[in-house]
């Protein structure tokens, strides 16, 4: 998916999500920034993981797409079983967790390492292919060749 | 504590610092050029620089700090420490282009890719030399403090004894081979780290049975006293302390979420171990081995943290006088073996983000900041004038941390959020947007200098930010967006003006 020609546009949504993330933070509606913040992060990496202004469908799909999904999943969660047992001992437990903390164990923690991390290792050909670091090794050689000869 | 385990403990200490030294010492012939002393450039596989990078990472506020918070407001604190996955989010974002950019030239330090990106622009290298000096000193001062006084208190010792002891040695080893050494002897303490948290994991399985009891005990112990010394010590429990977002107010657990996670990615103890790994093509593998580290030393935290509400909230021990104590309670608890592996992870944990900072500070003074002000010395010129820097700004910083209370803990107001200042819209905007010009990034980085300064004498007059937000998100988010909207009206290397190699490294 070609991303080159709405890079401004990624940039100008980057520094409207610090914005309203700040925003959130000032007006009490921390949740919303706390969901907002998933989509900064996301757009930081699409930008930065893009290749010539290529970002590969499979890497958006699975880990980038997939982590952010469960994330905001994860606090959805977190926040709905928060509330069901506001002031309370809760009456289930997962792994021995509060149900709402579980699901920061499993999405948050857990979930980021098995998308990002394990995805970054599973498509590392799609965010930097032998080519594509081989073809700008070249290309740095040439380019120092000119600036010596000139 | 017997007198036999503080014995143990001291040789345990002795040895850790003695292979530390060993490790630097060997790691001397490898310095043999700038870019090797400065900055490890592309020499280390990512088993070394992963765990290099956590141990820079996870400071002495990770082992003792956290699990106090952890003990005092519940799960909020751990929002911030179970963020693993920030290193493969700081490798998708920019760790290609930052390792690129040692391709493109001579890069030994931030201050050389900020040269290379922004053509030479001596402002916007000095500006984030002083940043980035601000947020290294509080970070040495602070690491220096916290150990010494830890380790006179435990063995007895006069603090300027214990100071210079340990952080004589550091200093030495540094000194002698720069971040080829930092590099080598973060990962060596990064992996006493690791195994001290995979002890202590276990430990905090057998002395509580597992979460379920925990919560149970959390839920139910309502407010428990104890009368230690004369004094009343009380600790209240609620079950608030035990959901996702424990005990403190939203606007914390939404800053401990987000800042820790981008932060990650503006740290320089991360940056610089990118520009430090042989091949970019393992950053996929150094982006596991760092997340696999971190997921133990988190862990590790959470479980110490834990571990103390057990006990305190079961009547097994007394309330803690101080939430900082909550490891040592535990390691007490456990017995000797969970003693020694606990004050070896907070030794490691301070030498290894000491080392980090300490080799930083004395770069930007020796070589960016002389630089930005037109000063140019021969590669081993300032390899020797880096080497008696260290030994200065080492020495100093430890008689300032040991001498000056007050003020370390002023400047441990600067830290994390301080750099992400910096480093943001120079590195994170600068190398993946083109049309980041040096105007926009010069005006952001300003903004970042004032407003830290500003935050600093609002904290201390006591300056409440808007919806009790911390205030360095606030200054990270003015930096950005001045950086931003700047450089939109504003075309100094932006787009054209953009060192051909450069624009290849964005494009990459």
């Amino acid at each position: 998916m070609e991303i080159k020609k709405h890079k401004n546009l990624i940039v100008l949504l980057i520094t409207a999500c610090w914005v309203a993330v700040t925003l959130s933070g000032w007006y009490g509606h921390w949740f919303f920034g706390l969901c907002l913040s998933v989509v900064l992060m996301l757009l930081h990496m699409v930008l930065g993981a893009a290749q010539n202004g290529i970002i590969s469908k499979k890497l958006l799909i699975y880990p980038l797409l997939s982590w952010a999904v469960l994330w905001i999943l994860g606090f959805i969660v977190g926040e709905y079983y928060s509330k069901a047992f506001l002031g309370q001992m809760p009456s289930f437990t997962v792994f021995g967790f509060h149900p709402s903390f579980s699901a920061i164990i499993l999405a948050y923690w857990v979930g980021g390492v098995l998308t990002l991390t394990l995805g970054l290792l599973y498509y590392s050909k799609e965010w930097l292919s032998d080519e594509a670091w081989d073809t700008f090794k070249k290309r740095i050689a040439e380019l120092n060749g000119e600036q010596a000869n000139n | 504590m017997s007198s036999g385990v503080r014995y143990l403990i001291v040789f345990f200490s002795l040895g850790m610092i003695l292979v530390s030294f060993l490790i630097g010492w060997s790691a001397k012939k490898k310095a043999s050029d700038v870019q090797s002393f400065f900055g490890g450039t592309a020499l280390f596989g990512p088993v070394t620089v992963g765990l290099s990078t956590v141990a820079a990472v996870a400071s002495a506020f990770a082992v003792v700090g956290v699990p106090g918070l952890v003990y005092g407001a519940g799960n909020t604190m751990n929002l911030w420490m179970l963020s693993s996955c920030a290193f493969a989010m700081a490798y998708f974002a920019v760790g290609k282009k930052i390792r690129a950019m040692a391709e493109v030239g001579p890069i030994a330090s931030l201050g050389d890719i900020s040269d290379l990106r922004f053509n030479n622009h001596r402002g916007i290298k000095a500006i984030l030399s002083i940043v980035l000096f601000m947020g290294a000193i509080a970070y040495l001062a602070s690491q220096i403090s916290a150990c010494t006084a830890l380790f006179a208190h435990l063995l007895g010792w006069n603090p300027y004894v214990a100071g210079f002891f340990i952080f004589g040695i550091l200093t030495l080893y540094t000194a002698i081979s720069g971040e080829v050494g930092g590099v080598m002897t973060q990962a060596f303490q990064g992996l006493i780290m690791v195994v001290a948290g995979i002890i202590m994991i276990g430990a905090f399985f057998m002395i509580t049975g597992g979460f379920a009891n925990v919560l149970e005990v959390v839920s139910k112990a309502g407010t428990v006293t104890a009368t230690v010394d004369g004094q009343e010590l009380v600790k209240q429990f609620t079950p608030k302390a035990m959901d996702a977002w424990g005990a403190m107010p939203g606007a914390i657990a939404l800053t401990w979420m987000f800042i820790p996670i981008l932060g990650t990615m503006g740290q320089p103890q991360v940056l610089t171990r990118i520009y430090a790994l042989k091949d970019p093509r393992d950053m996929p593998k150094l982006s596991l081995y760092a997340g696999l580290g971190h997921f133990i030393i988190g862990f590790f935290a959470l479980t110490m943290g834990y571990g103390a509400l057990y006990l305190v909230g079961k009547g097994l021990i007394p309330p803690l006088a101080n939430n900082d104590n909550a490891i040592f309670a535990v390691a007490d608890y456990v017995g000797v073996v969970a003693q020694l592996f606990v004050y070896a992870a907070i030794l490691a944990a301070s030498m290894s983000t000491a080392s980090m900072f300490l080799t930083l500070s004395s770069n930007i003074i020796s070589r960016d900041l002389p630089t930005a002000l037109g000063l140019k010395l021969e590669g081993s010129k300032q390899m020797n004038i880096s080497r008696a820097t260290t030994f200065i700004i080492g020495s100093i910083a430890i008689i300032f941390a040991l001498t000056s209370g007050e003020a370390v803990a002023i400047l441990g107001t600067f830290g994390w959020g301080t750099l992400m200042s910096a480093t943001f819209p120079v590195f994170i905007i600068g190398l993946a947007w083109k049309k980041a010009s040096s105007q926009g990034v010069m005006a952001g980085l300003t903004v970042a200098l004032v407003l830290n300064i500003t935050s600093l004498l609002l904290n201390r007059s006591g300056f409440s930010w808007p919806g009790g937000l911390p205030w360095y998100v606030n200054v990270i988010t003015a930096a950005i967006l001045v950086t931003v909207v700047v450089s939109l009206f504003t075309k100094g290397a932006a787009d054209e003006e953009i060192d051909p190699r450069v624009d290849a490294v964005i494009d990459l």
